[in-house]
């Protein structure tokens, strides 16, 4: 008689065991799948402006929304850095700046379609960069701290001064596995490249 | 023989004091589970109100221009970057064309308003004659940051955004929308949660989002 009860409250332990791992597979499974649901960032190509045509582009210094002062300049280095490995050529950004200060330009913020025109026609290209960092640093999420970069790029008409291409993108949290296990996650660098990178992939 | 019915007489009685504390401990649980799931619904999220006029069709609109948004935060870059992405989404979203920002600070320059928010309507109609919209995207930002609730912390934004008429200088369209706190799957079983960016897209797409329903 003991033995059997005995044998019943093994089983039922072995219950609980199993419905705890069930349990903890399911939780498992939930934030595994839960850890894709970021928001997908949308970019804008004008149809009629022949974006794939591009062969010249002149990449205006990018403007800063971080308390990073250089965080500005690290990504328009990136851009061209990028652009360049896509088979499009740069203006040399000495090159923009010494007409920028020609031109008393004295920010980016006020930039007319006037201005567009003139530097476009000065600096030999059909068309302009022009961009925007929004985050750039470390951020600090629940558990741990992750690398965050938002970056807006647009892509103006020399001639007409219109926008022709436009992507905002932006870097994702702390993986599952650097949330959860500690993993090294991406170095603020990479996550910037990363981000550049794929804003650019819509357009070249 | 008498003494064997004793000890299973107690074994008996101490499985079903057992069991009634296990079916106590489930239904605690269960409890817990159940309020930790349905009190953060009341509150968390995000929340909007908009208002559209009926009387409008807002197929004349083909292009709109941006202005600077107010900014009523602590964060001094928060109203340019909720304008990037109010640029990027109205883009995206196909549902006009957007003038150059720099175009439009050079016209507001010009004009010379003390704030956007001191434009009058003879203001925004010689406006909207300079830059050849039909339509003004106002707004502000009201929250921009991460908030902390105990040893949590996640972002919180709030936005207002409005399209102006060009040709009447009237609102036909505002939505304020909220989005703030991290969700139960994040507070207590360590899942995903947006970043600051992140929601930012978030909030402003839902916001335009009730005006390229209609």
């Amino acid at each position: 008689m003991l033995d059997f009860m005995n044998s019943t409250e093994h089983r039922s332990n072995r219950g609980h065991a199993g419905a705890c791992i069930a349990l903890f597979l399911v939780l498992s499974c939930l934030l595994f799948s839960l850890d894709g649901c970021g928001v997908r960032p949308k970019y804008y190509t004008r149809p009629d402006a022949g974006a794939g045509k591009i062969r010249k582009i002149a990449v205006l210094p990018i403007e800063n929304f971080t308390s990073d002062g250089l965080a500005a300049e690290r990504i328009r280095k990136l851009v061209i850095a990028e652009i360049l490995t896509k088979g499009v050529d740069v203006v040399e950004p000495g090159e923009v700046s010494s007409v920028l200060i020609d031109m008393k330009i004295k920010s980016l913020n006020s930039l007319s379609i006037k201005d567009i025109r003139e530097m476009s026609k000065t600096l030999g290209v059909e068309v302009l960069m022009l961009g925007s960092v929004e985050a750039y640093g470390i951020s600090n999420g629940i558990s741990t701290t992750y690398p965050e970069v938002s970056i807006h790029l647009t892509l103006l008409d020399g001639a007409t001064g219109n926008v022709i291409w436009s992507a905002w993108n932006t870097s994702e949290g702390p993986s599952f596995w650097t949330r959860h296990f500690g993993s090294e996650g991406p170095t603020l660098s990479e996550t910037a490249r990363k981000v550049v990178r794929n804003a650019l992939n819509t357009l070249l | 023989m008498p003494l064997i019915r004793c000890s299973e007489i107690n074994n008996g009685t101490k499985n079903m004091r057992r069991k009634t504390v296990g079916l106590l401990k489930s239904f605690l649980l269960g409890c817990m589970l159940c309020m930790m799931v349905f009190v953060p619904g009341c509150g968390g999220g995000s929340t909007a109100t908009y208002h559209i006029r009926q009387d409008v069709d807002f197929g004349f609109i083909k292009r709109i221009a941006v202005l600077p948004m107010d900014n009523l935060t602590g964060d001094r870059y928060a109203g340019d970057v909720v304008r990037q992405v109010v640029i990027s989404e109205l883009l995206a979203s196909g549902l006009a064309d957007v003038v150059v920002p720099g175009e439009v600070v050079a016209a507001l320059d010009k004009m010379g308003p003390k704030s956007i928010s001191a434009l009058t309507t003879e203001q925004l109609k010689a406006l909207g004659n300079t830059l050849k919209v039909q339509a003004f995207v106002l707004g502000s930002v009201e929250k921009f940051g991460e908030v902390r609730v105990g040893n949590v912390s996640a972002p919180e934004i709030s936005i207002t955004l409005m399209l102006a008429d060009a040709g009447s200088g009237s609102i036909i369209w505002s939505a304020t929308r909220t989005t703030g706190g991290a969700g139960f799957m994040a507070r207590h079983f360590g899942a995903r949660t947006d970043t600051l960016s992140e929601s930012v897209l978030k909030i402003v797409r839902a916001t335009l989002q009730t005006l390229t329903k209609y």
